[in-house]
């Protein structure tokens, strides 16, 4: 029984450790733009798709792997040079009109180029998990670390490398970066592009867990959010510590309590409870309206 | 009209705005619009009698979607808010319905005003604490809403109300004995008369009180509640209203369906809104109607080329309408129309 | 000595509206020209429209180039150091990240390093709190981090906006004494914008009085010092 609890809460963590990957993407677009990616989940899908299609082409995984992020840090910057920085001025609405469409788009592209069928996706990890322990499954382990090491990389180069600095500088204070010579618009590109690339890592390790297909990212979505907002919508290592509890919580509630059905309703109770009650979330800055 | 920012303080760089504004509330009555008008209800009344009741029952559904997307559009017209989740109020007022005609044998007319009144009151609550949140919070918030909305209704302890996954079937509406005319015939009518009776309210709304208060509060939200308007109470009825409206449809689609389940009100269907009133003209009144006709209608006609092609057509327009006709089909025609009012210099 | 930024019939925009209405002055190399006006008469305006971070039209010369035109980052890598109204602190950031900021474009390591120092020889109350997050710094704290950051680009012209603004005379005299000393010792051109006319004439050596976007008066501190109207409209006797 306790055993079984302990299970449930590793692997928590391990999906825990996908949705704060993808809360941590959706974090650095909102601080450096104020803006919610809500297409995130889509990019991050699309890439998988891509690493799929490499791997059915006989290329080794992390072969794949790395293309496919490649891929993804690629297409981030593209759709922020492409379709966001037209829209630099315009009212919020729009915008987030606008990030709909992405998502629905593609999405689309997805399905029209990739099909509708479900497929299985490998995962790189053993079938057997180290010591033969059966209360981690390999992928399981592996997911949390992998998680671990990029949000260990992100870390120490926000904090610790010169472009890091500008890219938190360009977010915080776009004008006094620019006039301390920071190209910021570059920045924010970069920082597109590497959240789009952190998205599609946390795609190669959902798909294995799930089945592969161009729906696959819309419940995982909504935990990121909810992962993203417990923690801070504006503090990125918040989003990872909201990963690892909203995974926990998910997969406890769903084993216990309401059942699996109603998972994602135990999102949307985490992200309404927290808008109502605590809106910058456990570690975010409380932000005060002057009037 | 002017375009009108959607922030509560218009700022230098939201001239381009997404939202083109309702009528003002001092709209006289312009002739040429209650012309186009009276034009589009003739065309609307003389279809049944030139049209195959399969076509007029894609006409109903086209009434009972534009009706939905102007309950999202008044909320965006009003309240400068967008939600991402009105497929969720919709299915309400289909389930509503739905529950009351399979379980507590209501007739089906009988059951359009409760579903109205439930989604208003749903509306209500869910308004008075969201008026507080940002822009992409309420479009966060009602996504979630919208993405949970299938696995609500499957819910196991739910299931003697919602049919579980099969949902529940209802049998259309005939018409009354002895009228020579087929039951997609008389639905077609009573929708007309409804959706005009509701198009006509939602006008009406707009030049009261209610209406004059919701713009004063978009304005400048500080001076109006200075000023003794109750933002709270004004935001959340607003809300309600645009619920309400959207139940009323959902409600309607589900009579006209004979049939509701739940996989069939997942995010796409809050999506079709969002396009309809994007591509109609976010947050004016005609503009739903347009809206209405297109997301109905593209389906049909995409659906040959791929089975994607409605998607990405859909995808297409949200994102193209922002850069090139920020204010939808309307607003393209106002402005095609005033320029050639100008034209003789 | 060379006119190191000349301006001529300068016209800024917010947006539609013209708010400088074709300004002409210029700084001289190692000079300290100041920018007098009341509020509203488009002195922070002058500045960002030098640093291009708003439209504007007519012509700004530095150097023997034309810069107008040219990107707010490109301007800061010739050498144009501007510090905001307002002092612009990246106030997540640690003091010393807000100099490293600064720094962003120097290539030359060791003297950038060298250069922290410096600053904190100018500002030890900085040392003390380079760990610190800048936006707890006061007001003063944060104007001469703000003046650091600006520093750290090695720049040939400052350009200061109204540096005394909320500060305490202590404060503010000890900023211009460091101002004062920072032309001398580094040669560095300040460009200064302010309010408090007694001060900005006391440090620099040529003034142009700026009224609703028109230069309505220029020459020499000392003439606008001992001018009649400045005397009474600004400073009181």
């Amino acid at each position: 029984m306790f055993f079984n609890l302990l299970q449930q809460i590793a692997s928590g963590v391990a999906m825990g450790g996908i949705y704060a990957c993808l809360g941590l993407a959706l974090v650095m677009i909102y601080q450096s733009t104020n803006h919610i990616n809500f297409a995130q989940g889509e990019m991050a899908m699309f890439s998988t798709f891509i690493a799929f299609v490499l791997l059915k082409a006989g290329l080794p995984y992390w072969a794949a792997f790395i293309a496919t992020v490649a891929f993804g840090f690629v297409s981030g910057m593209l759709v922020e040079r492409v379709v966001l920085r037209p829209l630099k001025n315009a009212p919020e609405l729009s915008v987030i009109v606008v990030f709909i469409g992405l998502l629905v788009g593609v999405n689309s592209l997805a399905g029209w180029i990739f099909g509708h069928q479900l497929e299985t996706f490998p995962s790189p990890f053993p079938d057997k998990a180290p010591f033969g322990t059966t209360l981690v499954s390999a992928h399981e382990l592996g997911t949390i670390a992998v998680a671990l090491v990029v949000v260990t990389v992100l870390y120490v180069f926000l904090r610790f490398t010169r472009i890091g600095l500008a890219m938190r500088a360009s977010a915080e204070n776009p004008v006094s970066s620019r006039l301390s010579g920071i190209p910021v618009s570059r920045m924010l590109s970069l920082g597109w592009g590497l959240s789009a690339a952190i998205g599609s890592i946390a795609g190669l390790m959902v798909a294995p867990v799930v089945f592969l297909d161009p729906n696959m990212m819309g419940g995982v979505l909504i935990y990121a959010f909810a992962a993203a907002l417990l923690g801070g919508i504006d503090n990125p290592w918040g989003a990872v510590v909201g990963g690892i509890i909203v995974g926990v919580v998910e997969n406890l509630a769903g084993t216990y309590v309401v059942g699996s059905e109603l998972k994602l309703t135990v999102a949307l109770v985490v992200i309404v409870g927290v808008l109502l009650i605590r809106p910058s979330g456990l570690f975010g800055r409380k932000l005060v309206a002057r009037v | 009209m002017s375009a009108v920012p959607v922030s509560p303080v218009p700022s230098l760089q939201a001239r381009s705005a997404a939202t083109a504004p309702m009528p003002s509330a001092s709209a006289s009555l312009d002739w040429g619009r209650l012309g186009g008008v009276l034009l589009v209800l003739a065309i609307a009344i003389a279809l049944p009698f030139f049209t195959s009741d399969y076509r007029l029952f894609q006409a109903t559904m086209a009434l009972i979607m534009a009706i939905a997307v102007l309950g999202l559009n008044m909320l965006v017209g009003y309240n400068g808010q967008l939600s991402l989740g009105h497929g969720a109020i919709y299915a309400l007022g289909a389930y509503t319905t739905a529950i009351l005609i399979d379980q507590a044998s209501f007739p089906w007319w009988a059951t359009l005003p409760v579903a109205g009144l439930v989604c208003f009151v749903f509306g209500f609550l869910f308004g008075w604490p969201a008026l507080r949140l940002k822009g992409h919070y309420l479009a966060l918030a009602t996504f979630a809403l919208a993405l949970a909305t299938p696995q609500l209704l499957k819910y196991k302890l739910l299931e003697p109300w919602t049919g579980g996954v099969q949902g529940i079937v209802l049998t259309k509406p005939e018409a009354p004995a002895g009228w020579p005319i087929s039951s997609d015939q008389w639905l077609y009518g009573i929708t007309l008369a409804i959706t005009a009776l509701m198009f006509l309210l939602a006008w009406n709304v707009l030049r009261g009180r209610l209406g004059r208060a919701t713009i004063a509060i978009r304005e400048q939200p500080i001076a109006a509640s200075a000023m003794g308007i109750n933002v709270a109470y004004v935001k959340a009825m607003t809300f309600g209203i645009s619920a309400l409206y959207t139940g009323v449809a959902g409600a309607l689609g589900a009579v006209a369906a004979a049939f509701v389940a739940p996989d069939s009100f997942g995010m796409f269907v809050s999506v079709f809104f969002l396009v309809g009133a994007v591509v109609g003209g976010l947050g004016t009144i005609s503009g739903a109607i347009v809206g209405g006709i297109f997301i109905q209608f593209v389906p049909n006609v995409a659906d040959q080329i791929s089975k994607s092609a409605p998607s990405a057509i859909y995808a297409l327009f949200l994102i193209l309408s922002m850069y090139v006709m920020p204010l939808g089909f309307v607003g393209l025609l106002t402005k095609l129309l005033r320029r050639r009012r100008r034209a003789p210099r | 000595m060379s006119e190191l930024l000349k301006v001529k019939n300068l016209e800024a925009f917010y947006g539609p509206t013209r708010v400088l209405q074709g300004i002409d002055f210029h700084v001289a190399e190692g000079g300290i020209t100041t920018i007098l006006g009341a509020n509203g008469a488009g002195k922070t305006t002058t500045l960002r429209a030098i640093s291009a971070l708003i439209k504007t039209r007519g012509e700004i010369w530095f150097d023997g180039k034309r810069i107008d035109g040219l990107s707010t980052e490109k301007i800061a890598a010739l050498g144009i150091a501007h510090v905001p109204d307002g002092r612009g602190t990246l106030v997540n950031l640690s003091v010393e990240e807000n100099l490293r900021v600064g720094a962003y474009l120097r290539r030359d390591r060791a003297a950038a390093e060298a250069d922290f120092e410096r600053m904190y020889g100018y500002f030890p109350r900085l040392r003390e709190r380079r760990a610190q997050q800048a936006g707890t710094l006061s007001g003063g704290e944060q104007q001469m981090l703000a003046i650091s950051r600006a520093l750290m680009l090695r720049p040939r012209l400052i350009l200061l906006d109204e540096p005394s603004f909320g500060l305490a005379p202590l404060v503010i005299r000890e900023i211009f004494d460091i101002m004062r000393r920072i032309n001398r010792e580094e040669k560095t051109s300040i460009l200064l914008v302010e309010q408090n006319v007694a001060r900005a004439l006391e440090l620099a050596d040529h003034a142009y009085l700026l009224e609703t976007g028109r230069t309505v008066m220029s020459g020499t501190s000392q003439e606008l010092g001992a001018n009649e109207q400045i005397r009474r409209s600004y400073l009181g006797f």
